[in-house]
């Protein structure tokens, strides 16, 4: 069922949200995402290690793992490592998290709880 | 590393971003539901009956820690752990806190949905919450 939010409570997160997107740490982030996005060659290098990461657990399950399958993995890690697209939008993504994490204790030192605690939906 | 371009773009500053964080949290701290959080947590911090429940059924827990990691208790063990939990849980005052903390936690839940829609990244995880809090 979905939650129905009081205008004042709507109002309230639709300019935190315009605030948090016009800050410069997710403009920063933003902008490394869409140079990442429009990157063939940066793209194409993150599928290869996301594809050899899933080929390499596949073949560690089945004991399957050979030498050059490994040193595959690490020169394409090496690859990423020294992609200047890559390593801008990591480095600014992280940023953005670090941002977002100050934002939330500022929202959860007011209420005295952590607001994202209850904002999340998993449980042990 | 490559520099971005900010010329042209309206940026909030931290303060403008912080100052809408605590009109968020006061906005959050005039729901029912936040409201009556806090009277149900006040009333069972106050409600002795209820501490004490706690208590015993935390201090078994605690004195069957090892037991209870390597699932060894007993038959005995077993059940007295569950009567001290459901003689803790059972207390109106406790069932009271618990609805009022689960109704918060789906208002806030809805809320965090929004902002992790919006953003584009999940905010519990990027908070560095687990599914322990």
């Amino acid at each position: 069922m979905q939650t129905v939010l009081n205008p004042s409570m709507q109002e309230a997160a639709d300019a935190l949200i315009g605030n948090l997107l016009a800050s410069e740490a997710f403009v920063r982030c933003q902008q490394a995402h869409t140079r990442l996005n429009e990157d063939h060659q940066a793209r194409t290098l993150l599928e290869q290690l996301s594809q050899a990461q899933a080929d390499l657990r596949k073949k560690q399950a089945n004991s399957g793992v050979i030498q050059t399958e490994i040193d595959n993995l690490r020169t394409l890690q090496e690859q990423v490592q020294h992609n200047n697209v890559i390593m801008t939008y990591a480095q600014t993504q992280q940023e953005a998290v670090n941002f977002l994490r100050e934002i939330n204790d500022e929202i959860s030192q007011l209420l005295g709880i952590n607001f994202a605690s209850f904002a999340n939906h998993t449980t042990c | 590393m490559e520099d971005t371009v900010l010329e042209d773009i309206e940026i909030a500053s931290p303060s403008m971003v912080k100052q809408a964080a605590r009109d968020f949290a006061a906005a959050l701290a005039e729901t029912p539901q936040f409201k009556a959080f806090e009277q149900t947590a006040y009333a069972f911090r106050q409600n002795q009956a209820a501490q004490l429940a706690l208590q015993a059924y935390q201090q078994k827990q605690q004195s069957l820690r090892a037991l209870l990691m390597l699932n060894a208790l007993s038959a005995e063990q077993h059940d007295e752990l569950e009567r001290l939990e459901s003689a803790f849980i059972t207390q109106p005052v406790v069932q009271k806190y618990f609805t009022a903390q689960a109704e918060l936690a789906t208002l806030c839940q809805a809320l965090g949905d929004a902002l992790s829609e919006s953003i584009g990244l999940n905010y519990a995880a990027a908070c560095g919450v687990s599914c322990c809090g």
